[in-house]
């Protein structure tokens, strides 16, 4: 008795497995799934989730008005790890493991994303990072992409800029005490040791990511006789260096990160955000077409203003769906086409090639907020400096 | 640099002795750790923005947000912590619980209905920033002093000078007793619930203004350190509170700024908090010197 009721389980269990099967197979040629991560519900990187999640949508919008890839509608499978780890190693085995999915683009921030590559490699499913800047995203191995610079370019970018454009001899250093600050700063001080020696830091400091007080680290570098502050914060704590700079009347420039590009940083720090300026990928006074033409489309549907998070998830999907367009959805095909790609025209300027170990390679763009906006102060193009196979 | 980081540290000690006074309130006559005082602050973040924005008055904000939340720290009193203490050899553990959960519920539930994005209040003050030599004083900051002046002033009066201050007191001392002696316990509890959650309510929207940003994470810092100052003011006791905060506000500062302790500033209160225990392990002031 006890077998047959085990060889009915068995039977009925196979019959599901043979039809949930045959549906995958149907959906798959229906559409083009993408899956997708970002920090949507994290209170701290509420402002970047919500630019990653609007900017995911747009460009699979965008792209399904204009036929889909090749005749195919795209279709997305967004989930948000709420900055946390844990939830991005579940959200990575879930992708992982769905044969539908043919590539995931990560809009979250360097944690979730350094913990979800090596599911993603292991698993032989192809993953372009949008933002993240820690090496191990793209360390994880060859299917693993990022679209934008990692976090030691910028920061070497920041290095020049504080010691050629801004003139500093004196630099504080404010950090957020994770990978995203610590990464940066020891690239920022080694270019300075090495290239800058009468550039002096006179002042450091890292903080808590929960730490909403930063009036006495401010004016401990201002006492330090600081000629400017690099805060490598993200949006809450650039913004609150920002307030407090303004507000203890120092007098001293900021120079950020591409956490300080946000349109909620200027919400929250308002007329003392004027002055700031940042290193980050996007240009938002370029007349390239295409950052014209985000630009203009994020701003018709969702009425906020667009920035570097944003922009790079919208161009991850873009180095995608080029891919797709032009070799399919085969795995292999598509990384062999992106570790190609050469020129390549985004919305964060031009995507110049490939590095070895996946990082894009593309100058870094220095924004200067004026009148509460982002516009056009320097690039820094040095192929030694933006090229992260140089480090 | 020395003066301008001891108001730095005063002003923000003020905030924590604000944040805890509420806490403090319900551990002396509860005896319960009410984690949930931190949600309290962060609701009442939320409420005052709101009548804020509605109004145009940010003492309309201050008012009504100090009503609501009180009010909400009375039902909760009433639904939740009399029902489980009313049982009969209730573990302590559980109010704790319940508060925790609370909390949790109070967060989520702020980023489910008002969003995860920051809000700002944008508050203009009808004053400049106070600079003399290389000090300076922000409009932000006297506001937080004043508040908490006035606000400890309002609960001394109450606590003192009314009936139903002593009854909370009589209460604070012993229920039993003051139940057996006809002092209605009730009305007692319902008062350290209704200032508690008020006083958190306050303290929130100070955060708001003070930092110009609120977040449904706004609770995650108070619901920890805030148990870290009512220990190390002696449980219970508001005077300690005021005297605890001012000691971690000033330990945080100066010890971030002036040594270089390899622990996170959020820690330091814990470090002192272990430190004073072992050297008065009843806190700055024992239950029996209560304002």
């Amino acid at each position: 008795m006890m077998k047959k009721v085990l060889s009915i389980v068995l039977v009925l269990f196979m019959v599901v497995t043979m039809m949930a099967s045959t549906g995958i197979a149907e959906a798959k040629s229906d559409t083009i799934k993408i899956g997708f991560f970002a920090p949507v519900s994290a209170a701290s990187a509420a402002a970047d989730g919500e630019s990653a999640i609007n900017s995911a949508r747009l460009a699979v919008k965008l792209v399904n008005e204009n036929g889909g890839i090749n005749g195919t509608q795209v279709e997305l499978v967004d989930f948000d790890d709420g900055l946390d780890t844990k939830q991005a190693a579940n959200i990575a085995e879930r992708l992982a493991g769905d044969r539908d999915i043919a590539a995931v683009v990560s809009g979250s921030y360097s944690g979730p994303t350094k913990v979800a590559a090596p599911i993603f490699q292991e698993a032989g499913k192809l993953m372009v990072s949008a933002y993240a800047v820690h090496p191990d995203v793209t360390g994880a191995g060859d299917l693993i992409f990022s679209q934008s610079f990692p976090g030691a370019v910028q920061a070497t970018g920041a290095a020049v800029v504080a010691a050629e454009q801004l003139k500093a001899t004196k630099v504080a250093i404010i950090y957020v005490d994770l990978d995203f600050g610590t990464t940066q700063v020891n690239a920022f001080k080694a270019k300075l040791a090495k290239d800058y020696p009468d550039v002096q830091v006179v002042y450091e400091q890292g903080v808590a990511i929960s730490d909403s007080d930063l009036t006495s680290v401010v004016t401990a570098a201002g006492a330090a006789g600081a000629d400017l502050i690099y805060s490598v914060n993200y949006y809450e704590q650039a913004a609150e260096v920002l307030r407090q700079v303004g507000m203890q009347k120092l007098g001293i420039p900021v120079l950020g990160t591409e956490g300080a590009d946000s349109w909620m940083l200027l919400d929250i720090a308002k007329e003392y955000a004027d002055g700031l300026y940042i290193t980050t990928n996007m240009n938002r006074d370029d007349q390239n077409e295409q950052t014209q033409a985000y630009i203009k489309n994020y701003r018709e549907e969702y009425g906020k203003e667009p920035d570097m998070v944003g922009a790079s998830v919208y161009d991850a999907f873009q180095v995608l769906f080029e891919a797709m367009k032009n070799v399919g959805t085969d795995t292999q095909a598509m990384k062999e086409f992106i570790a190609g790609m050469k020129n390549f025209d985004t919305v964060t300027g031009t995507l110049l090639y490939y590095n070895a170990e996946g990082s894009a390679v593309k100058p870094i763009q220095v924004q200067l907020v004026t009148n509460g906006e982002y516009h056009f102060f320097g690039v820094v193009d040095d192929a030694q400096i933006i090229d992260p196979a140089n480090y | 640099m020395f003066l301008q980081q001891l108001i730095n540290a005063l002003t923000i000690g003020s905030l924590y002795a604000l944040t805890a006074m509420g806490a403090t309130l319900i551990y002396g006559i509860l005896g319960i750790l009410d984690i949930a005082n931190a949600g309290a602050y962060l609701v009442g973040a939320y409420v005052g923005w709101y009548i804020y924005y509605a109004t145009g008055s940010i003492v309309l904000g201050f008012l009504g947000s100090i009503l609501l939340v009180g009010l909400l720290g009375i039902f909760l009193q009433r639904t939740i912590y009399s029902p489980i203490l009313a049982k009969p050899r209730t573990l302590s553990i559980i109010p704790l619980v319940a508060a925790v959960g609370l909390f949790t519920i109070s967060s989520d539930a702020v980023r489910l209905i008002c969003g995860p994005n920051s809000k700002t209040y944008d508050l203009k003050f009808p004053m400049e920033i106070i600079q003399v030599g290389k000090v300076t004083i922000q409009p932000a900051w006297l506001l937080i002093f004043a508040l908490t002046a006035v606000l400890l002033a309002i609960l001394w009066f109450i606590l003192n000078k009314t009936k139903l201050g002593l009854a909370w007191r009589a209460t604070a001392g012993d229920r039993e007793i003051a139940l057996i002696c006809g002092v209605n316990t009730n009305n007692a509890m319902a008062l350290s619930y209704i200032l508690g959650y008020g006083f958190a309510a306050a303290a929130g929207i100070m955060t708001g203004i003070l930092y110009n940003n609120i977040t449904p994470a706004l609770g995650e810092v108070p619901s920890y350190k805030m148990l870290a100052i009512i220990v190390l003011g002696g449980l219970g006791n508001p005077l300690g509170t005021v005297i605890a905060g001012l000691i971690i506000g000033i330990a945080e500062v100066f010890l971030s700024v002036y040594t270089k302790i390899p622990i996170p500033k959020d820690a330091i209160a814990f470090v002192v908090l272990i430190i004073m225990l072992l050297v008065k392990p009843e806190g700055i002031m024992g239950r029996r010197n209560k304002v």
